[in-house]
C-alpha cells in the first residue's frame, strides 16, 4: 500500500510541472494587457510603457519563465499585479472558504444523490423511480445561476430566512456560516446530486441483476440485508471514484455561484484574476488548485485501493 | 497670480451655492444622528486601495472616504483647496505656495506636514498612473512643516485642474510611504473614515476617525471637498456584483445603499415605501472613437458618412433601457465648458447623406470592424445598434466581440484590426474641458492618428484650452476643439447616462455624486 502511495505521488510531480508550464505559456499567449487593465483606457503610451516596465511585463518570455521557476523553487508564487498581495498567501486565505463550501455541497450531494438513486433503483419502473429521475434530470438541467437568483428571491426577499449573500467563516460563527453557505452550497450541489443519483441508480440496477444477488434472494434473505450487506460494497466502488471527481469540481469553485452570492472563494479569485489578466495570480492559483486536486485524486485512489486490493497490484 | 486666486474664490462661492442640494444637513448640525452601521452594496469588485496606481471607480468609491488631497474638486468639478488652507501663486505663474491646514492628523496619529505632501507627490511621480499631471513641475520645496511649494518649468493655466483631478488623485499619505511599491501603499489617510478591514473582492470596512479635522471653508460637503463628518460608526462596502442579488439585499435591508440599480428594477424599487431611489442625471458619456490608422476609417469622408448615418436616440434607448439624455458635447449641461459647437453633426439620422458621402469617399464596401465586449452590456448594445444603422446606410459593418481585457488591450496597443472602440467616459468627462479632450490630444491619442499626431487645428485649440490664463478664451477654445472633433469625426458621443442608486428610507443626507460619499450620511432611528 505504501509503495502504491509513493508511486502515485511520484507520478504527480511531472504533472504539476506540466500544469505550471502550460498555465504560464497559455497566459503569455492569451491576448489582453494587465497594464491596460490597471491604467484604464485613457493612459498615454508612455504611461503604459512605464507601467509594463514596473510590472516586469516588458521582459522576454524566457526571462519571465526563468524568474517564475526560480521563485517557485523558493516557495514563492509571486505577487498579484492587481491585489498587491503574495499569491500563495492569498490563495491560502481563500482556500478555507471554497473548501468549506465544497464539503457542505459534497455532504448534500452524497446524502441526496445516493438516497435518490437507491430509492429509484429499489422502486425500478414504478412511480417513485420516475419521480426520482425527474428530480435528477432537473438537477442536471437547471443552470446554477438561475437557481441562485430564484433562491435569493424566495428565501431572502420573500421569506427572509437566509442572507442574500456574503460569507461568514465557520470558525467565527457556525450558525451564521450555515446561513451564508446554504444557498451557494445548494446551487453548487444540485447538478452533482442529479449526476450521482443517476449513477447510483444505474449501478444499483446492474448489481441487483447479478447472480450472487439472485442467489441471496433465493436463500430467502431480507431485501434490506441484500442491499446493505451484499450490494452496497460493490455499488460504492464506482461511486467513490465519482465522488472524488465531484469534489474536484466543487473545490475548484464555481465562479458564477461565488459571484451571485458574493463569496470570496478560489473560484471568484481566479475568475477575477483571469478577467484582469493578473498573470502571477492565475499561474500561482492554478498551480495551487492543481496540486490540491492531485492530492485529492491520490487520496481517492488510495481509498479505492483499500476497498479493492486488486488495484494495488496493477 | 491674482486671476487664479480670484478663480479659486469664485469656485468656493459656486460650491457654497450648491450646498442647498449638496447636502440636506449643511447647517450647524451636519449629522442628524451619530452612530450606526451602514452597509453599501457595490457593483464593482475592489482589488486595491492604492489610489495612486488604480483608475478603477470601485477603488475611488471607497478610498476617497479614507484619503484626502492637497486640492480636490467641488460639486461642480471646479478645483478647490482640501488639505491646504491657502494658495499663493507667484506673479510669473510658476510658483504655487500652499499652506497646510493646521491640526490635520493621519489615521496613525501623526500630524500632517509638508514632508508628507512632498513624499506623496514623489511617489505619484514615480508610480502614479496619471503622472503626466506633474509633467509641468520642475521641483517642489518644503520651506517649513506647514508650507509646500511647487515650482513649474513654465506657467500652465490648467495646472491646478491637473493636480486636483480625481480620476487617479494624488492622495496624501505619510512620508514613510513614499517608497512603497505599486499596490503596496498602506491605506493610512487623513479622511473622515479609517480602514478596519479589507478583503479583496469581498468587502472593505471603515470606521469613524475620531481625530478627523474637517475643512470648514465650506459648510457641508461639496463634491470631494467641504466640511465632512463621519456620522456613522462604521461603513462596510460589500461587493455585490450581481444586480439581482444587489437589489434583493437592499429590499431585505441587508444593505442600506446600493449603486447601479438596473433601469428595469428602478420602477419596482420606486413603488417600495421602504426605499428611496436617487439619481445623478449626468454620470457618464457613452461614446465610441474611430481608428484613424485603419482603412476605411482612415478616410474622413467615410467617418463623416458613418456619423451622418447614426440615430442617437435609438442607440441610447437600447443601450440604457430608456434612461438617457441626448448630449451633443463632451461635457454635460451645467459644466463650465459645456458647448453645443458642432452639434449640427450630432444625431443626423440621415442615411441618404451617408450614402452620398460614401460615394464621394470612393467606398467600395470595405469592412468596418466595431470592437466591443459583452462584459459591458452597454458597450455591446451600442455597437450592435450602431452596426445596424450603418448597414442601413450601405456600410459593411461587422462586430468584433471580445472579452473586456482583450478588447481594451487591442484598442490600446493595436493600430490594426479594428475601426471603432466602444467605451464610457465617466471621470474623464467629469474632470472638465481640457481633461475630457485630453484623450484625443497628443500624446494620448486613443483614436490612433497616423504617426500618433493628432489633428493640427484641434491641437491648436487644445493648447489654448490647456494653457490660456483667460477662462473665456479657454471656453472658446473648447468649443472650437469640440466642433473640430465632430467635423473630423475623432470621437462620437452618443449621449449621457445617469447613475441610479437607491437607499433604504431611513438613510439621510446621501446625495449621489460621481463617487460614493458616506460622510454627512446618517441613519434615522
Amino acid at each position: 500500500m505504501l509503495a502504491y502511495a509513493l508511486r502515485r505521488i511520484a507520478q504527480a510531480v511531472p504533472i504539476l510541472f506540466l500544469v505550471s508550464l502550460i498555465s504560464f505559456g497559455i497566459m503569455q499567449l492569451v491576448p489582453g494587457d494587465p497594464a491596460a487593465m490597471l491604467a484604464g483606457p485613457n493612459a498615454t503610451p508612455a504611461e503604459l510603457a512605464q507601467l509594463r516596465q514596473n510590472l516586469g511585463l516588458d521582459r522576454s518570455f524566457l526571462v519571465q519563465l526563468g524568474i517564475f521557476y526560480s521563485n517557485l523553487f523558493h516557495g514563492d508564487l509571486g505577487h498579484s499585479l492587481i491585489l498587491g498581495q503574495p499569491v500563495l498567501e492569498t490563495v491560502i486565505e481563500r482556500s478555507p472558504i471554497s473548501i468549506s463550501l465544497a464539503i457542505y455541497s459534497l455532504v448534500l450531494t452524497v446524502l441526496f444523490g445516493i438516497s435518490i438513486g437507491m430509492v429509484a433503483a429499489m422502486r425500478h419502473n414504478r412511480i417513485l423511480d420516475q419521480v426520482a429521475m425527474v428530480i435528477a434530470l432537473l438537477g442536471v438541467s437547471v443552470p446554477n445561476f438561475w437557481l441562485g437568483l430564484v433562491m435569493i428571491v424566495l428565501f431572502s426577499v420573500q421569506l427572509g430566512w437566509l442572507p442574500t449573500g456574503g460569507y461568514v467563516p465557520f470558525t467565527e460563527d457556525p450558525i451564521a456560516w450555515l446561513r451564508s453557505a446554504t444557498m451557494p452550497a445548494i446551487s453548487m450541489a444540485l447538478m452533482q446530486i442529479g449526476l450521482l443519483a443517476r449513477l447510483t441508480r444505474s449501478t444499483m440496477l446492474e448489481i441487483l441483476g447479478q447472480d450472487y444477488i439472485r442467489t441471496a434472494r433465493a436463500k430467502g434473505l431480507r431485501e434490506t440485508t441484500i442491499i446493505v450487506r451484499h450490494a452496497m460494497s460493490n455499488v460504492l466502488m464506482p461511486i467513490v471514484t465519482v465522488i472524488g471527481m465531484i469534489l474536484s469540481v466543487l473545490l475548484s469553485g464555481s465562479v458564477i455561484v461565488e459571484t451571485i452570492f458574493a463569496v470570496p472563494g478560489i473560484g471568484a479569485l481566479l475568475g477575477n484574476a483571469i478577467l484582469a489578466r493578473d498573470y502571477p495570480m492565475i499561474q500561482g492559483g492554478l498551480l495551487f488548485v492543481a496540486s490540491a486536486l492531485l492530492l485529492l485524486n491520490i487520496a481517492v485512489d488510495l481509498v479505492y485501493a483499500w476497498l479493492d486490493p486488486r488495484v494495488r497490484l496493477q | 497670480m491674482a486671476l487664479i486666486k480670484a478663480r479659486l474664490l469664485a469656485c468656493t462661492a459656486v460650491a457654497a451655492g450648491l450646498l442647498s442640494w449638496g447636502t440636506a444637513a449643511a447647517q450647524a448640525e451636519i449629522c442628524g444622528r451619530k452612530g450606526g452601521d451602514l452597509v453599501f452594496g457595490m457593483e464593482a469588485k475592489l482589488s486595491t486601495l492604492d489610489q495612486h496606481v488604480n483608475a478603477a471607480n470601485a477603488t475611488r468609491n471607497v478610498a476617497m472616504n479614507i484619503f484626502e488631497t492637497l486640492m480636490t474638486r467641488d460639486e461642480n468639478m471646479a478645483p478647490v483647496l482640501d488639505l491646504a488652507e491657502s494658495l499663493d501663486v507667484s506673479d510669473d505663474g510658476k510658483t504655487y505656495t500652499f499652506k497646510l491646514r493646521p491640526g490635520v492628523k493621519f489615521h496613525n496619529g501623526k500630524p500632517l506636514t509638508s514632508a508628507d505632501v512632498a513624499g506623496s507627490f514623489a511617489r505619484y511621480k514615480r508610480v502614479g498612473i496619471d503622472r503626466s499631471a506633474l509633467d509641468a513641475v520642475d521641483r517642489w520645496e518644503t520651506p517649513d512643516d506647514a508650507t509646500f511649494r511647487i515650482i513649474l518649468k513654465e506657467p500652465r493655466a490648467t495646472f491646478l485642474e491637473s493636480i486636483s483631478a480625481s480620476t487617479v488623485p494624488i492622495v496624501i499619505v505619510p512620508a514613510d510611504q513614499s517608497n512603497a511599491e505599486p499596490t503596496q501603499l498602506k491605506p493610512i489617510g487623513t479622511g473622515p473614515f479609517e480602514l478596519v478591514e479589507f478583503v479583496a473582492d469581498s468587502h472593505v470596512k471603515v470606521k469613524r476617525f475620531d481625530g478627523y479635522v474637517p475643512n470648514k471653508t465650506l459648510k457641508g460637503i461639496s463634491g470631494f471637498a467641504g466640511q465632512k463628518e463621519a456620522c456613522l460608526d462604521t461603513v462596510t462596502f460589500r461587493t455585490l456584483a450581481e444586480p439581482g442579488a444587489r437589489t434583493a439585499a437592499l429590499e431585505t435591508g441587508e444593505v442600506q445603499i446600493v449603486e447601479d440599480v438596473p433601469t428595469l428594477s428602478r420602477e419596482r424599487l420606486t413603488k417600495n415605501k421602504d426605499i428611496k431611489v436617487v439619481q445623478l442625471d449626468y454620470a457618464g458619456l457613452n461614446l465610441t472613437y474611430p481608428n484613424l490608422s485603419q482603412a476605411p476609417t482612415d478616410n474622413l469622408k467615410v467617418r463623416q458618412a458613418i456619423l451622418a448615418s447614426l440615430n442617437m436616440e435609438d442607440i441610447m434607448d437600447a443601450a440604457s433601457d430608456g434612461a438617457f439624455s441626448l448630449n451633443p458635447s463632451f461635457q454635460f449641461p451645467g459644466q463650465t465648458y459645456y458647448s453645443e459647437a458642432g452639434s449640427e453633426l450630432y444625431n443626423q439620422n440621415n442615411p441618404e447623406k451617408a450614402k452620398a458621402l460614401l460615394k464621394e469617399a470612393g467606398y467600395k464596401g470595405e469592412k468596418v470592424v466595431l470592437l466591443t465586449t459583452r462584459d459591458i452590456p452597454r458597450a455591446y448594445t451600442t455597437a450592435l445598434v450602431m452596426s445596424e444603422q450603418m448597414k442601413a446606410a450601405g456600410i459593411n459593418a461587422e462586430l468584433l466581440v471580445l472579452d473586456w481585457p482583450t478588447a481594451l488591450g487591442m484598442s490600446v496597443n493595436e493600430n490594426k484590426g479594428w475601426n471603432f472602440f466602444f467605451t464610457t467616459w465617466i471621470t474623464v468627462t467629469a474632470q472638465g474641458g481640457a481633461q475630457s479632450l485630453r484623450n484625443l490630444a497628443d500624446p494620448s491619442n486613443v483614436h490612433k492618428p497616423v504617426g500618433n499626431k493628432s489633428d493640427e487645428e484641434f491641437m491648436k485649440q487644445f493648447n489654448i484650452l490647456s494653457s490660456s490664463p483667460d477662462l473665456e478664451k479657454r471656453k472658446e477654445a473648447f468649443a472650437k476643439a469640440q466642433a473640430r472633433v465632430f467635423d473630423q469625426v475623432m470621437a462620437i458621443p452618443f449621449g449621457a447616462i445617469p447613475k441610479i442608486q437607491a437607499t433604504r428610507a431611513n438613510v439621510e443626507g446621501y446625495v449621489p455624486f460621481f463617487n460614493t460619499r458616506v460622510s454627512n450620511v446618517w441613519l434615522k432611528q
